[in-house]
Parts: C-alpha cells; structure tokens; sequence
C-alpha cells in the first residue's frame, strides 16, 4: 500500500507546510487571510464581493453602546481572527418586539446571551493564539436554490485551492443534520468533489461518525437527512466560471501564491466569498478521489499570463473527474470522441517492448465495423497484406450488397489467402459498393489493450474510426468534437 | 557508574546530578514528540503538555499518575459542562474549575486514605506532579470550547500516550545512564529534529486518510 503510484500524488501536511504554505505565503498575505476584516477591505477594492458588515465591536466599550434595534432580523456574529468556523452564530430572524433572534436550530437567544458571546469573542477565545479579537456582525448569506435543495438548513459553501494563479482543486461542502447545520467536515458535513473543466459534482464522502481516528472518510452517494434524499453525483455548481475568475482574482488581491477560497452562493448577489485561507485542509483531496500533489508539481513554474489563461490551464490539464466518476457509478468508460490511442505493430506478440505509434481515432455509432486508413495500415506491418490484396483483380465496385456477397463467395479463398486477412467486408460509398480487407489490430484504448478488426480503408480524415462493434462497453463524450 | 570527563565537569562545577538528568530528558521526550507528530501524524496539547506529563509520571509513578490524570480529565469534563451553561466570562469559568478540581483532589487522597483502592502510597506523591498533572485541565478545555469532545478526547488519549512512552523511555535506568554519560546524544538528538523538520513525505495517520486515493491502481498524473 504505502509505495503504490497514488504515493506520489497525494500531498501530506509536511510537504503541504514546507514546499507551499512556507515558501508561497509570506507573513504579510497570511495577515490578511487570517483577518476577516482586512480580506473584506482588500477584496473590496477588487470588487469582489463579501457579506456585507453591519457592525464591527472592537471593545466592550463600543459593545455597551451598540444599537440593538439597527439590527436586521437575520444575521451572523463572527470572530475576526477566528479559526475552523469556531464562534460563529447565524441568526435567522427576530421574536416580534424583543431583543430576541432565532438561531437555525429553533433556539432563541436573548441579547444578554448575545453579549456574553461577543464578550467571549472579544476575550480571543476562538481566536487564532488566543489573543484579544474584535466581533463582527454581518449579513447572513441566503443559500442559492440549487445548493438549498442539498443542505441541511445551513450554508453550503464552494472551496478553491488555487496556486500559481492556476485553480488547481474545488468541492462543496454541504450541511448536515450532523454537523449541525455547520459546513464543517469534521463535524460531519458532507464533501463533493466537483470536476474543475465542468463545475459538476463528481464524488462524495462524510467523515465516519464511529472511527477512532478523527478524519476518515466514507463514500456516500445521496444526502441522508433531507425530507427527500438526492443524489449528489452530477451536479452542475452554478456560476461555475465566475467562481473560477473570483478565486484567482482572491489570489491576486491576497497575495497568497497557495490559497483556498471559500465561496458562497448567494440567491440574490452570487458569489460570495466567505474567507480566504492560507493553510487550506487536505480533505479535498479525498472529496476529489485524487491527489493535489501532482496537480501542484504540473502548474508550478508555468507562467500564467492571465486569470483567463489559469482557468484554461486548469481546465485542460485538471477536467475529466467527471468522467471518472460516470465509469464508477456506470461501470462504463468515457472516450472522447476524437481519442488518442495506440496502435501496436503487426506480429510483434511475445516481443518485450512491442512497435507502436499513438493516433487520434474518431468514435462512430454511424458503422458497424472499426476502420483503418491504408497509409497507416503499411506502416503498423500490413505493407504486404495492402499489396497482396491491390494485385487481386477485384472489381472497383460493385452495383449492389448481394452482387458484392456472391462476388466474395466465389472467391473467398483467393480474396483471403493473406494470412493476415481475416475475412472480406463490404462497404456502401457514395458511388457503389466496394469489398475490403478486413485484418486483427491490437489497439490500447483507454488504457486497455484489445484486438479490433479493421476494414483497411482508402486514406480518410482520420487514420482510425471506431466502429460500434468495439464501442461496446463505453460511453463518448461528444464536448470535444471540434477540438 | 562511570561518567564521562565532561559529565564530570558538569557536576562538579554546580550542576546537580538531577537537573541534568531533566534536562537530558527533556530533550528525548521534546524528541518522542516531534517524532510522533511529523512522522506519525498524532496530535498533542502543544509539546509542553506530554513533556510535562511524562515528567509528572517519572516523580509520581505512572500508576498514580495515570490515576491522578483521570480524576483531572473527568472532573474538568463534569464541572465545565455544568458551568457553560452558567452565563458568565470565560475566565472565571476556568477558575471555577479550577476551585471544583482541587476540591476533588482533596476529596480523592482522603477516599485513597480511607479505603485504599490499590493506592496506599497516593499520599507519596510530590505535590509538583499533582499540580503539573491538575494543568492539563486548562489544554483540554482550550481544545474543548474549539473541537468536539471527539477530537478534544482523541488528542487527550494522544498526549497521555506519547506522555507514557516518554515516562517510559526516561525512567530506564540504562537510558539515564547512557545519557548522561554520552552527552554528544543531545547534539545528535538537534540532528534529528533538524532531519524531521525537513521531512515531507506522508505521516502515517495520511495514509489511513487517504487509503482510498493510495489504492488507486490508475496513475491519472501520467
């Protein structure tokens, strides 16, 4: 287990510390991560928006004297320098007349609760190092419909790793019954992972209720405390562009070379970033089933020259989890439609290191039996099979299927007496029907090797077309045809 | 036994055979500590916390020690989830506890007085071990009012483990002897630490979070 190839993908908390967050955030950037109020006043000046803040207490002075009845009805208290979600309190609305709000579990808490808990705030009690903290009390976030329909009655929020100006990693977390409403994963919120080409949602894991260790994973695959549970695979995240651009625009503004940003969907305004973080967790990875480790090493060095030209750059070298993630739910593969393969020589069976060229095939339902040009049928080894069927006297064209059957019947034996033709196929074209070789072509497809048999064709567009026969099994992802 | 000639030195120019026995030991356990955090992956309270907790153990014997630590743990786990629900500051919450926490200390040597439970030798104890183990209440609840009791539980059982290994390594005599004869070992032990703190790879608490990607047989990166 602890050398196998995924080893070298995964990043650990000692390389996460030594080789990004040390290096790439200085002191002055993490300042501003780690205090919500400085983020607010940076992002702001980006235009980026945040939840607008109502009130900020530095001391029990400006407590004393702060004017309970400006408040709204919904909105959330938060530590300034406060960690992990800790001492935040979300109200979401007012008893009729009173000093009073309702917090999302149905509890009501009075203002002299409400003090004591800022009091506590201002004490650095949930503060980074425990020192004197100031309270912040702003808007509360009102969930995006689509997100709504998956959370627990809390906040679900959007994190973005992002390094070197690339997004490198994304998930949603979601409230739980568990977790309380809170999006905290170890408090048992639920992780997606989400596809960074598409913004779709691919696995999902919650951290055992039951386990000794603190933060082991379980796959899950619908929610579990709703009134009706849904699947969490194949969501498609809304804004998902935007959220992109607003994350490294996050990273720009901060500093940050390794950031995550934690974004949320607003029903009314959008994105909205919640905070940034300059020591983001490693549980993405595991919401993502793969590591950040190689996805760092691939972007580090590149010269992004824009936020537009680091989302291409993610999208390109980082999509396809959905695809992944289609194969285990389907058991089926997904091929482009104009996939790369691998063509291995004829007759190099048994030979350690056998003859091979990659080419892009082109996937059609349209026929039946898989293709291949004659230029690189020569060069794979079936020189001498093209040749030996050009030297049969077989007519250019025949009028019709039947007339082309009882031609090849006649004359099976001399048509296939190539040891590499296999049998005689007949293909409808524009102008007639035409008789071909048909010859056995070990192929790597989708990191599987098999035999196709090919109709060795006249030149066409592509060297290769994969014909229904050999399509059995797998799905095509028909998004990058014109690519 | 023989010391060597720097050994020696050391005790004859004002340093006492027991103080340099600490501080050598304070430098194994600080070691047992950031190995187990760097390259195994258990978190502690901090590393003064099991540093001191080993120390408290050597002095008062892990069996008493280990006794005393449950009485502090559970005491601090009773009386603070009584007090939180009492409005007030969180500082005078901490000294309550504090007050209900000597109280049960005292209360605990009398019952071990009066009926011995296995314990007859309690009231030996230096009263320092007592008050070094009693601080372990303010780590836990620091970890508490930020973790679940989970996490908060977990971390405890973490920092009394290393704590125990270290009582453990510290109180064989042919370690004591070793070390003190063969000072060099605290350079060395520098060496260690400066060789962990370089360490990237994985912890191994990583490979048990990450077991479902390591498994992968598919290498995407490729």
């Amino acid at each position: 287990m602890i050398l196998s190839s995924g080893y070298n993908k995964i990043l650990g908390l000692n390389r996460r510390n030594q080789e990004y967050v040390r290096p790439y955030n200085s002191p002055s950037a993490k300042n501003i991560a780690d205090n919500k109020i400085l983020t607010k006043k940076v992002l702001a000046k980006k235009s980026i928006k945040t939840p607008e803040v109502y009130k900020v207490i530095r001391n029990k002075e400006q407590l004393r004297f702060l004017d309970w009845d400006s408040l709204p009805k919904s909105f959330v208290i938060k530590p300034n320098k406060g960690t992990g979600g800790n001492g935040i309190v979300v109200f979401y609305g007012k008893r009729k007349n009173e000093t009073t709000w309702i917090r999302p579990s149905g509890e009501y808490m009075g203002k002299r609760d409400i003090i004591l808990h800022i009091e506590n705030i201002l004490e650095g009690r949930f503060s980074m190092g425990s020192k004197t903290d100031s309270a912040i009390i702003e808007e509360r976030v009102k969930t995006d419909p689509l997100l709504k329909q998956y959370s627990y009655r809390g906040v679900p929020d959007i994190r973005v790793i992002c390094f070197n100006n690339v997004p490198i990693m994304a998930m949603t977390r979601l409230p739980t019954k568990r977790s309380n409403g809170t999006a905290n994963l170890h408090s048992g919120a639920i992780c997606t992972g989400i596809d960074i080409s598409t913004g779709i949602t691919t696995y999902s894991m919650q951290m055992k209720p039951k386990s000794l260790l603190s933060d082991t994973y379980e796959e899950i695959e619908t929610t579990t405390d709703l009134k009706i549970n849904k699947k969490l695979s194949g969501i498609q995240i809304p804004y998902w562009d935007e959220i992109l651009r607003i994350a490294l625009v996050c990273q720009k503004a901060s500093n940050l070379g390794y950031i995550g940003v934690d974004i949320a969907l607003d029903r009314d305004n959008g994105p909205v970033v919640f905070e940034l973080n300059a020591r983001p967790g490693l549980g993405i990875q595991v919401a993502n089933q793969t590591g950040l480790r190689w996805r760092l090493e691939k972007v580090r060095g590149l010269e992004i020259k824009s936020i537009k030209h680091g989302i291409s750059v993610a999208k390109n070298l980082f999509g396809g989890e959905v695809e992944e993630s289609i194969e285990a739910i389907s058991g089926r593969k997904v091929l482009n439609i104009n996939e790369r393969i691998l063509l291995y020589y004829n007759k190099q069976e048994g030979k350690k290191k056998p003859k091979r060229e990659a080419c892009t095939a082109f996937m059609d339902t349209g026929v039946l039996t898989s293709r291949i040009s004659n230029t690189v049928a020569n060069r794979i080894g079936f020189l001498s099979t093209v040749k030996f069927f050009k030297s049969l006297d077989v007519p250019e064209k025949f009028e019709s299927l039947k007339e082309a059957q009882k031609y090849i019947d006649e004359n099976e034996e001399k048509l296939t007496e190539d040891e590499n033709i296999l049998r005689i196929a007949r293909t409808v074209e524009e102008d007639g029907v035409i008789i071909r070789p048909v010859v056995s072509v070990r192929v790597k497809i989708s990191g599987e090797k098999k035999e196709f048999e090919m109709i060795i064709t006249d030149n066409i567009t592509y060297p290769v077309v994969v014909g229904r026969r050999d399509l059995k099994g797998y799905l095509i992802d028909t998004s990058k045809t014109f690519k | 036994m023989e010391y060597s000639s720097f050994t020696l030195l050391l005790l004859e120019n004002g340093i006492s055979k027991q103080v340099l026995e600490l501080l050598v030991a304070i430098t194994v356990l600080a070691t047992i500590v950031s190995v187990s955090r760097y390259i195994f992956g258990s978190k502690t309270y901090g590393i003064y916390a099991p540093i001191i907790l080993a120390i408290s153990y050597s002095y008062s014997g892990l069996r008493y020690g280990l006794v005393v630590t449950a009485v502090v743990i559970v005491t601090t786990l009773i009386s603070y989830s009584i007090i939180k629900k009492i409005r007030m500051h969180y500082i005078t919450r901490i000294a309550i506890n504090y007050c209900l926490l000597s109280i049960t200390l005292v209360l605990l040597f009398l019952v071990v007085h009066r009926y011995g439970l296995g314990l007859e030798n309690m009231s030996q104890i230096p009263s320092l071990a007592v008050i070094s183990i009693a601080a372990l209440s303010d780590f836990f609840i620091k970890q508490y009012v930020r973790k679940s009791l989970k996490i908060t539980t977990l971390i405890l059982l973490s920092t009394i483990l290393i704590a125990t290994i270290g009582w453990y390594v510290i109180t064989r005599q042919y370690v004591s002897d070793f070390m003190l004869s063969n000072l060099w070992i605290v350079p060395v032990l520098i060496l260690v630490n400066l060789l962990i703190g370089q360490f990237k790879g994985l912890r191994i608490k990583d490979f048990l979070r990450f077991k479902s990607i390591l498994s992968d047989k598919e290498d995407d990166s490729k």
